[in-house]
Parts: C-alpha cells; structure tokens; sequence
C-alpha cells in the first residue's frame, strides 16, 4: 500500500468530524431517532472509529471519557498523542498509520488490545502503564533487535502476539526466542503455539532463560522489601513515633551541632557520650514502643466505635424498610380495589385513609430519624470524650518520657561543662598531654568560650528534642480534630440531611401520585 | 434321694478341690476315673425329649458338640461344686444358669457356649448394628414358664441355623458377635419386666418416630462492645406492662396445668396392665461395660429388640449372674431397687462373687493373705499356685458363619413385623419386594391400629433414585425423597394423592448444585407457580407466575393449548458491578394489563428504593415492528433527587431490553410447565416400571455378570469336551474288528492301513455323492419352477411373481453354494486323504512297519 500522502491534504479531528462519526455509529432506528432527537453527549460514547480519514494528529479527543473502543487506523498518524483523557480504554488500534515511537499511552491502563501493525515502530517501549494487556499486535514495524522483546515479559496477560513482518523475522532463531522468551505466550502471529515447539524454545534457551529469571526474581524480592519497609514506616508514622526506634534523634541531635563534635574529643568526653547515648536511646525505644500500643488501642477504638454505628444505623435502615414496605403492601392493595370500584365515595373516602397513611408513614420514618440521630448523638458524644483522654493521655506520656530525654541532656550538658573546665584548667597549667587539634584548642581560649560553646551545643540539643516533642504533640492532636470533624459531619449531619430530604421526597411522590390518581378518577 | 445326692456333690466337690489342688500328679486315667462319678448325674436332667426330637439332626452334629472333654468334665464339676456350696451359702435364692445340656442334650459350662466370633460384615463391627441383626436374623420364643430358667442352651451355631431361640439364646449369640468385636461384653441372667421378657414393644415410642435431639441453637453470645448504641426509649406504662405480663403468666399457668393433666392421663392410659409375675420373669440380656473400645459408659443391649438401655433403666429388675466367655460371676448386691444401685466393678469380690479365680480379670488390689503367706516359701510353690487356678476350658461351638446371603435377607424368610405403640413396622431384605421397599412405618393416631395418619416407606436401590416416600393420610399429602444422581436431580417432590397430574397442588425440591438454572424450589398451585434459584449469573432467585383460566379453544390448533399468564414477578440480588439505582431487584411484568413494573435496589444507606413502569407499546411483541416510544409511557421515582434523570436512548434500550427479557420469561416459564409434565409422566413410567439397580460388586443377582461367568464355565467344559473328542483313538474301530491285539503284526498293519484308508476314501466319496445329489435336486427343482413360470406367466399376480423372484434368487444362491462346497471338497479329498496315510505312517503303533 503505497500513498502519497503529500499530495493529500491531512484532514483535522473536529466537531464536525467527530459528530457525523458519532451519528453514523451509534443507535439505529427508533433508537436512532431518540437518540438524534436528545443529541448524544460524547461522554456516554463507548465506542468510536475514525479510520480512512487521513488524520495526522490524534486530538480533540477528551470528552470522550467513557470510550473504550477507539478505532483509528489507516490514517497518516505520526505520534500517539492527545489520547490522556481515554483512560477507560479496552481496544486501541492504530494499525496502518507513520508511527516511529511508542509513547503516550501512560494514562490508558485499562487496554487489553493494541494493535500498531505497518507503522515504524523500531522499538518496544513506553508501555509500563498497560498492565493488563493481552493482544499486541506490532507487525510489520521496523523492529530489528530480538533483546527488545524481553520488555514484553511484564506483560503477565499476554496472550497473543503478531510481530510478522519486522526485520527479526529473518532470524532462524526468530520463534523459538520469542516462544522462549514470553512463556504466557498461546498465540504467535497469528497461530496457536503448539506445545512441541514450546518444549524445543525452552530447551534450545534454559540457561539464559533460567538466568533472566534468577534476576528477575531478585528484583522482585528487592521491591518487595522495599514496600515492606515502607508500610511498616509508614505504620509508625501513623503512630508519631517515626525513627524514635533507634538512635536517629540522638545522631540528628549531633548532626547540626557544631560544637559537640568538637568537645567530644575531650579527655573523657567520649565515654560520657557513650554512657549517655545509650540512656538516650533507651528512651527513644520505650517512647516507640509506647507510641505503638496507643496506636493500636486508638485504631481499636475507632473501629469499635464504627461497628456499634454501623449496626445502630442497618438496624434503623431495616427498620425504616419494612415500615416502606408495609406501606406499599397496603397501598398496592388500595389502588387494586380502587380499579375496581367505581363508586366514587367509597374512592374519595379509600383516598383520604390514603393521605392519613401516608402522614402516618412520614411520622413514623422522621421517628426513626430522629431516633437515630439520638442514639448516634450520645454515642459520639462519648467516642469523643474517650478518644479526648486517649490522646490527651498519650501526649502527657509522652512528655513525661521526652523530659526525660531531656533530664538527660542536662545531666550531660553539666558533665561536659564540668569536663570542659577541668581541661581548661588543665590547659592553662599546661598540664593537658594529649594532642588536641588547633580548632579545638581555640575554645580554651577563655572561660566564656568554652561555656558558651557548651551552651550552644546544649541549646541545639533542646531544641531538638522540643521541636520532636511538638511535632508529636501537634499531630495527635490534629488527628484527633480530624476525625473528630469527620465523624460529626458525616454520621450526624450528612447522613441526617440526606435521610430527611429522602423521605420528604418519598412522601412528595406518594402524594403526587394520589394526586394524579384524583385528577385521573375526576 | 437328694441327700444322696448332696453327699454325692459334697465327694465330688472334695475331688474337685483335690484335683485342683494335685493337678499336676494325677494322670488323665485316674482323672476320668474320679470324675465318672459326677457324669452319672447328667441324666437326671430331662433331655430325653429333646434328644429325640433332634435324632436326625443329631448325627450332624460335631463331635465337640456331642462330647466333654476332661477339661471341660472338669469345669462342669468344678462349677458344680460352686453351685452346691451357693445353694448352702444362699438358701433362699434362686438356683443359678450354669450347666444347661446343649442340643445334644450334653451339659455344657454356659461360659464355654459363648464362642467369640468377629464376622466378616463392616456393620457388624458397631455393637448397635450387632444388636439389630441378632434381634432380626432370630425369631424369639418366649421361656414357658416365664419364671424359671430354661433346661436347654443352645449354641450360637445351631440357633442361626434354625433361626429361633429365647432370650438365652439371643442373649449368647450377641455376646459372641460382641466380644468378637473386642467390646467387654457379658451375658446377663436376671429378671425383667413382662414387656421386655415377651418382646412386646406396644408401649414405646417407635425409634424412627423419635424425633432426633433439637439441635441446641448455640446462642450467639453477643460480645459486649465497649459501644453501644442505647436502645430507644420505652414510652409504654410500666404498670400496664406488669398487668399484662401477670396475666400472661397466669395464662400460661394455666396452660402448664391442662398439659400435666393431659399428660398424665395419658400415661394413665398407657400404664401396662399389672403383672402378677411381676420381679420374677426371667431374662437374659447383654451387659457391656466401658473401657474397651471406646465405651465411655456401660449399658445393657436387650437382644430381643436390638435396643440400649442405660444400667439404671427400671425394665431391668435384677441380676443373678452374669458371665462371659472366661468366667462367671454371681451377684452379691441387693436388686430390690432394680439395677439401679448396682456397682459394675466385677474385680470386688465382696459384690461379684466369682466362679474361677483368674488372673486376668480386673481385680480390686486387695493384699491377699495367703499370697503373702506364700511368699515366704520358695518359689517353685508359688509357681504351683498359679497353675492351680483352673482355667476356662476354649468353646466347644464352632465358628459362628453367616453368608452374605444370609446377612442380607436377616429376617426369617426375609420379613419381620414390629408393632410398636401407635405405630407399624414393617422390615423387609433387599431385593425381597420388587418396588425395593425395606422398612415400612405406618403410623396411627390409636392404639387399636385401625386409625392409619401417615405411611413412611423406604426403599434401596431404586433406579429412579427414590429413597423415602411418606404418605400423609391426614392432609393427603405424598412427600417423596430421592437421591442425588436422577437426571431432573428432583430432590424432593410433594403433591396430593388424589390429584397426581399438572397443575395441581405440588413442591418440588431439587439439588440445585447439579441443575445449570440453579432451581432449588418449585411450587405449584393451580394458578400459581413459584420458582426459587440460588447462584445464578444473573441473579435471579425468585420468580412467580399467576396463570388465568385456560381459554377454550375451538378447532384444530397447531401449538400446545397454554395457560394464558397474567402476571411475572421476577426478584433479583444485588449485582455489585452496576450502582444500585440502576440494578433491578424485581420486575413485574403485568402481561394482562401491557404494564412493566420495576423496583431497583436500595442504596447502602437510603431506605427507599426507585421505581420505574413502562406501558408496553401496542406493537412491543411483534418482531417485524420497531418499538416506538413517547415519552408519557413511562414514569419513575427517583430516590436520589440531584441525580440528573437518564437519557430517553437509555430508558428505550431498557424498555427493548425489557421487551425482550418478558419474551425469555414466558418462555423459561413454558419450560418449567413442560419440565413438570415430563417430571410427571417419567414418574409414572418409573413407577410402573420400578426396576431396581444392582451394583457390580454384586456377585449374586449382577445378571450380566452371572451370564458372562456361565458363559466362562460352559466354554471351559466344551474346551474339555473338545480336547477329550481329540484324544479319540481314529484306529480304534478298526482295531476292535481284529479283536484289539495287543501286538500289531506286519500283516495286520498293513490291513488296517488300508481299511482305514479305503474307509475315508468311502466317507469322501459318499460325502462328494451327497453334495452333488442336492445339488441336482437344487437344480432341478429350479428349472421346474422355471418352466411353470414362463407358462402362467401372463395370469400370474404381482405377488405370486415376487415370491418366485425371491424363491428364484435364493435357490440360485443356494446352488452356488452347494457348487463351492462341491470344488471345494474335490480339492480338499485328496489332502485328507495324504494327511491321513501320513497319519498312519508316523503312528506310534504302526510305525515300526512304515
């Protein structure tokens, strides 16, 4: 197939085009008529084809949201593009276009069937996003490298593959790499894998098959790992107990800390550090640990909490359902025997008992309402109160653990001090024997200097553990608030709005309708 | 007379105690000649009659069975010995069950009747299963008179043979199955109730009637959460409340007293009549004790009927003895309570006295004095000590053997009758009635038997599957029960005796796992039809039909005359892929009235749902005609106000698709109205026919296999009969006419070489003669049939002249037959003939001649 397609000018995707399509394809008949009668909303589209319309750039596509089958080959296309707003596309075929490169097809993650066949495609790439794929179809392209194919193994539903027509074809060892290489393969180009040349393929590739998925396996096991470390730390996150499991908030202490490293290398400023790191840690862990308990406790509570509303809320629910239910027995009853009579009193008086029924309906449903807006109201109430002396709990434990931490630096921080002095005067009897650098040297100049250099170093200490000891503090709290927010909006005021203007809107209908009936009998 | 014989048994008790003690000194000769004395007491039991009775038989029996052997002898007077000294000690009780003669009319120790048998049936292995089989296979008589011990016992072997016996009887038959089956297990000689003695079971409840223990609905104990919503409050009075709940109680006061009253009056009614022999008939029954195989309790199994009862059951009034295949214990315990006060601990020698001290039993680990005393002295005398105990000599029955034959038809002729209070049951063996009934429960509401309320019927195998059928006389309902396997997998099926065919009153219950609708329940009314589905992928699980009356019809019509349907309620599950306002959850097709309705599922968290209702189009079920729509055919409730309504294409296409579905409704609905008739008709033929299925493992009735192994046999014997036709001596004639020499001469070889020779070449000849003569006849007759032919040819009918034509090839055919039979024996004569020469050449006989 060859055209000159310089001779032909390339046409746009525009309403225009996109209406008549739409028009051609949809509804028939009396359907049709409906159909053109209303106009048909491009988001209610399933379905589209825009083939032989010599288009060159994919575009104007996005209202087409609930499309899933999108037909657009034979065109002169030149880049996969404009498509982003498609993502409940199954079917996608671009087959007999000018594509080089396979890209733009992130967002589609629902496509089973992709068809690119007689393009220019060189390369297999850019589809990490297709997950579910199942037929692919890249014949005739101009794929020349048989490595390119190990791409295809992520592919877990690939189950038909067409890659006839590339220049690999050529290879000898073309099938069997391919039938080797992609084990969930059934069908290739276009034929049924038989399993003797399945047996062949994995014989004539065991080793480096055997190879790829020795890494393969690896590379999962890391990821998974990977995602195991993350949820647990994002469980102690949840906690507000992050790194508090270790000695991070000691290092982190140290690591801003100018002075320290300095005074560390005193005469016995080093075994203070250890002494005192390991009391420190000591702490961190008994926080951590605390912090996870209450974790726990709290997630119970919510849960428990949610179960008792639940429960109260179904068994309002079914209640207020069997009250409709008997009411519609009863009313198909009545307007069963209305059918039948004809006596106009026995009517008028049968359709005031209506009215009153349905009055009675009304105030027995606000009833349950209001019922339950009681029953919820006391029991947040106390959720409330609970979760209050949870967290309130939890931070005062924590604060009395943090000044503990805190106790600690002091009693430090006057170690050292005491340290710093007698080096200092040491230093000027000249009595100090060990080497010390010159930096460190020049903080004995004076008294002062050494203080407030171990003051400086105390200061940033402080601030460390103050600015941990807020941060906890300042997200339980606002957790709290949170959820609290969250359960007063939408157990008491959403759901009761909603229930109220439903049955209001049950009871409008049910009187229209009586209405109508009246207007109907007269 | 009996002081005599008291002297006597006080000598023979010394022996006894002598040979005991000098066992290993005496020699049998001296042995049989001490106990000689005791066998002159024999006949003085009354057997004679007995013995007569059983002349022919007698001689069949084995020699154990006619015989004592020395240890036995000596068990016999050992025990003897243990009865006059009991008869000493206890005066004023009853004498004890331990030597009755057998059927010989030998005494044999009770203990050694018992003959432990497992036998090869896996039922048999469960002591119920025992229990039932002994009470079937066996017909019982009653001991006459009631209140003494029978003379005879007879062993197990001879009871199963002539398929009666008493309670005696029964009672060691049982226990030998049992202890074969590894339970400790005793038999029991002791008094019971008239009802139990006589087998009358008039006044108990049938055990198939008695409904199985309600299972204790496990209450769900709510966990107490530490939130709970409070319970609305109760506006109702409190003092109203309390006026009610004490009226209430008083009521139901009330109530609990007319049922007592009831209740005891009918009790009343049911007393048994009073017993004046009441405490003194004498039974015999089975007691197992726990331990072994896992018997947590022990309990007595009364062999007459094949029923447990707990140790303290009142029937049970008192215990004599009780003994198994090793030794015999007397009871010391006071019955005056019955036996509920009695210890079962058989080792406590001051409640059981034993007859033989055994070391095998449980004993209560009591310091014996005299052990201790023994122990003292050496040990070869304590070695002694234990030899002297004298042991239970093996069981002089033989095996006990039932075939499976026997096994399986049970009941004597294969049929047993069994009234119970209210109630008639009827056993029969597999395979004795054609329809494959086996026990049959008729159940009356007195106790004359005459008032029938309900008949339960069950069958085996049935090839239509039929397990239970139960006739309700009452409502006049037939509930039948069938198994898993029928190709309709019906289940269950009830309808009213009076009106079996369709569309009538019935319920039919499938197996819904099997079926690819998923139809677990259909009923039936005469206008109506509920059908109940489980799993389905279209959620459907309920669906009712109202039909009209059927319109009548005049002139041929092509298509089945239909119920006209009136109304289709369809109900469906919640599909969780489609959102609830757009998932139906029942449609109501109103087919009078053109009328569509539609009820769609509930949100989560509404309590209404929304409807929708078409009014069909007039032309909707004409398939040549699009459906055409306006917009005021339909009308709809929405639950959810700020939803925007749907779009007119989508509520068409749901009106098409509506359309269409009622068409699949009524159609589904058709099927199910053929189904039944189908159901209904192969019933009938299935009861006509009622064939029974039989299983390949069954050797007995397995026709097929029965004739393939005749088969087998018959064509082993002709094999014999071929191979014998084979070793036929061909000479053997021609030998005789020379008067069978037994030296063959030169001369005489040659003669008969020729005479056999010149007689083969006369049976050819002849043979060849006879061919060719049929064959001439064949042609013959051919050519004059020929000839009368082509002369009546002109007057000949159509089938005259068919039935030459047919005459014409067949003769033809046979005259090229006879023609290749004829070739075919030329060609054939002369080979014989060599063969034969050839034969006689190589003849042992002959050949030193050739």
């Amino acid at each position: 197939m060859s055209r000159l397609y310089d001779t032909v000018e390339p046409a746009v995707i525009d309403e225009e085009m996109l209406q008549k399509a739409v028009e051609e394809q949809g509804p028939r008949d009396e359907a049709g008529r409906i159909a053109k009668q209303e106009g048909i909303d491009f988001a209610d589209v399933l379905s589209l084809r825009l083939d032989f319309k010599n288009i060159l750039k994919i575009d104007n596509l996005w209202r087409f949201t609930s499309l899933t089958k999108l037909q657009m080959d034979n065109n002169i296309i030149e880049k996969i593009e404009g498509m982003d707003a498609l993502v409940n596309l199954v079917w996608l075929d671009l087959s007999f276009n000018n594509i080089e490169v396979i890209e733009g097809l992130d967002k589609l993650t629902k496509i089973r069937d992709l068809t690119l066949y007689n393009n220019k495609i060189s390369c297999i790439e850019n589809m990490d996003a297709l997950v579910d794929l199942h037929v692919l179809s890249v014949g005739n392209n101009e794929l020349d490298q048989l490595e390119n194919l190990i791409y295809l193994r992520r592919f877990k539903q690939l189950k038909t593959l067409n890659l006839s027509g590339n220049p690999f074809c050529d290879d000898p060892n073309f099938k069997h790499y391919v039938i080797a290489y992609l084990p969930t393969l059934q069908f290739l180009d276009y034929r049924l894998i038989d399993e003797n040349t399945r047996a062949a393929a994995n014989e004539q590739y065991t080793y480096p098959i055997q190879q790829l998925e020795h890494n393969e396996e690896q590379a999962r096991k890391r990821i998974e790992d990977q995602e195991a470390k993350e949820a647990e730390f994002n469980l102690h996150k949840g906690a507000y107990v992050e790194n508090l499991n270790g000695s991070a908030l000691f290092d982190s202490m140290f690591a801003d800390d100018t002075e320290g490293p300095k005074l560390a290398l005193l005469p016995g400023v080093d075994e203070l550090l250890t002494g005192y790191k390991d009391k420190y840690t000591a702490i961190c862990q008994q926080i951590f640990e605390y912090g996870l308990k209450e974790h726990q406790r709290r997630g119970d509570e919510v849960s428990g909490f949610q179960t008792a509303v639940d429960e109260a809320k179904e068994d309002n629910r079914n209640m207020g359902m069997r009250k409709i239910n008997d009411f519609n027995e009863y009313r198909r009853k009545m307007f069963a025997e209305l059918a039948q009579s004809s006596d106009q009193g026995h009517i008028d008086t049968s359709l005031e008992q209506h009215n009153k029924e349905i009055d009675k309906l009304w105030d027995s449903l606000m009833a349950l309402e209001m019922q339950l807006v009681d029953q919820l109201e006391d029991t947040i109430k106390e959720f409330e109160r609970n979760m209050a002396d949870m967290v309130s709990t939890f931070v005062e434990n924590v604060q009395a653990l943090i000044s503990q931490c805190r106790d600690l630096e002091n009693t430090h921080n006057e170690k050292l001090l005491e340290v710093a002095i007698v080096t200092l005067e040491k230093m000027v009897k000249n009595e100090l024997d060990d080497e010390l650098p010159d930096d460190v040297r020049m903080l004995f100049v004076d008294k002062d200097t050494i203080t407030n250099a171990v003051g400086a170093s105390h200061d940033l200490h402080l601030l460390k553990i103050d600015n941990k000891e807020d941060d906890i503090i300042t997200r339980a709290n606002n957790w709290l608030a949170a959820l609290m927010e969250r359960v007063h909006n939408e157990e008491e005021v959403k759901r009761n709005r909603l229930r109220v203007s439903e049955i209001n809107n049950f009871i409008d209908h049910l009187r229209e309708e009586v209405e109508t009936f009246e207007i109907q009998a007269a | 007379m009996d002081e005599n014989a008291e002297n006597n048994g006080e000598q023979v008790n010394n022996k006894a105690e002598d040979t005991e003690e000098n066992e290993g000194e005496l020699s049998v000769d001296d042995l049989r000649a001490e106990l000689e004395k005791i066998d002159i007491e024999v006949p003085e039991v009354e057997i004679s009659e007995v013995n007569i009775q059983q002349e022919d038989a007698y001689a069949e029996f084995p020699v154990s069975y006619k015989e004592n052997t020395n240890k036995e002898k000596l068990i016999l007077a050992y025990a003897e010995n243990f009865r006059r000294q009991y008869v000493h000690l206890y005066r004023d009780r009853k004498p004890l069950f331990l030597n009755p003669v057998n059927e010989c009319g030998i005494e044999k120790f009770v203990s050694t009747t018992i003959r432990p048998t497992l036998l090869p049936f896996q039922e048999l292995y469960s002591y119920d299963n025992c229990a039932e089989f002994v009470a079937d296979y066996l017909e019982f008589q009653a001991l006459d008179p009631p209140v003494d011990l029978p003379n005879q016992l007879v062993s197990p072997t001879t009871a199963l043979k002539s398929q009666k016996g008493n309670s005696f009887d029964f009672g060691t038959l049982l226990c030998s199955m049992l202890l074969g089956a590894g339970y400790d297990a005793y038999c029991v000689s002791g008094y019971a109730t008239r009802e139990i003695c006589l087998m009358d079971q008039t006044r108990d409840v049938c055990p198939l009637m008695k409904k199985k223990g309600e299972l204790k609905s496990e209450e769900k104990k709510k966990e107490m959460r530490k939130y709970q919503v409070k319970p609305p409050k109760d506006l109702r009075s409190k003092f109203d409340l309390k006026m009610q709940a004490r009226k209430e109680a008083e009521e139901e006061a009330k109530a609990a007293e007319r049922r007592k009253e009831e209740e005891a009056r009918i009790s009343e009614m049911e007393k048994p009549k009073p017993d004046a022999l009441h405490g003194l008939r004498i039974h015999c029954w089975v007691l197992v004790l726990s331990g072994k195989r896992e018997v947590p309790d022990s309990f007595f199994l009364e062999p007459l009927t094949g029923n447990t009862y707990p140790t303290e059951d009142d029937k049970f009034l008192g215990i004599e003895s009780v003994w198994n295949h090793q030794n015999y214990w007397v009871n010391m315990q006071d019955c005056s309570n019955g036996c509920k006060d009695l210890s079962f601990d058989l080792g406590d020698s001051a409640k059981w006295e034993y007859l033989l001290h055994s070391s095998e039993k449980p004993s209560l680990e009591i310091p014996d004095v005299e052990a201790e005393l023994y122990e003292g002295l050496d040990d070869d005398e304590e070695e002694q000590e234990d030899d002297k105990h004298l042991e239970m000599p093996p069981s002089w029955v033989h095996p006990i053997l039932v075939t499976p034959k026997e096994y399986e038809t049970r009941c004597p002729l294969g049929k047993k009758t069994i009234l119970y209070k209210k109630a008639r049951l009827e056993k029969f063996a597999r395979y004795l009635l054609k329809d494959g009934m086996i026990t049959k429960l008729s159940v009356y509401d007195d106790y004359e038997l005459k008032n029938l309320v309900s008949v339960k019927e069950w069958f085996v195998n049935r090839q239509d599957k039929l397990e239970l059928r139960v006739h309700n006389h009452r409502t006049g309902l037939i509930t039948e029960y069938k198994l898993q396997g029928r190709l309709d997998c019906m289940k269950e099926h009830t309808y009213k005796s009076g009106s079996p065919g369709p569309e009538t009153d019935r319920a039919m219950v499938f197996y819904d796992k099997a079926r690819v609708d998923g139809l677990v329940k259909r009923e039936e009314t005469p206008t109506e039809m509920t059908e109940h589905f489980k799993d389905r992928d279209d959620f459907l699980y309920y669906r009712h039909v109202v039909f009209s009356k059927r319109m009548k019809r005049f002139g041929a019509s092509t298509d089945a005359n239909h119920r006209p349907i009136l109304k289709i309620s369809e109900r469906f599950h919640r599909n969780k892929e489609k959102s609830a306002g757009e998932d139906v959850s029942e449609r109501v097709f109103h087919i009078a009235e053109d009328r569509i309705q539609l009820t769609f599922h509930c949100e989560d968290n509404r309590v209404t749902a929304s409807t929708r209702e078409f009014i069909k189009p007039p032309n909707a079920n004409d398939k040549s005609q699009t459906i055409t729509m306006t917009p005021d055919m339909t009308s709809t409730f929405q639950v959810d106000t700020t939803k925007k309504s749907p779009k007119n294409l989508y509520i068409y296409n749901m009106l098409v698709s509506l359309v269409e579905a009622e068409d699949q409704s009524i159609q589904a609905i058709r099927g199910s109205e053929e189904e039944i008739k189908e159901c209904l008709l192969e019933r009938i033929r299935e009861e006509t026919v009622s064939e029974l299925s039989i299983s390949v493992y069954d050797t007995e009735r397995n026709e097929k296999a029965k004739q393939h192994r005749k088969e087998l046999e018959r064509q082993q014997l002709e094999e014999k009969l071929r191979r014998q036709e084979q070793e036929l001596d061909y000479l053997a004639p021609f030998l005789a006419q020379m008067g069978d020499p037994d030296k063959i001469a030169r001369q005489q070889a040659f003669k008969l070489k020729e005479d056999c020779l010149a007689d083969l070449k006369q049976r050819l000849i002849d043979k060849a003669n006879l061919i060719q003569s049929r064959f001439e006849k064949e042609t013959q007759e051919l050519q004059k049939r020929q000839q009368w032919y082509q002369q009546n040819q002109v007057s000949m009918t159509k089938e005259d002249e068919e039935e030459y034509l047919a005459y014409c090839s067949e003769a033809m055919f046979r005259i090229h037959i006879l023609e290749l039979r004829l070739n075919r024996h030329k060609e054939m004569a002369p080979h014989k003939y060599m063969a034969l020469e050839q034969k006689i050449r190589t003849d042992g006989r002959l050949s030193d001649y050739f």
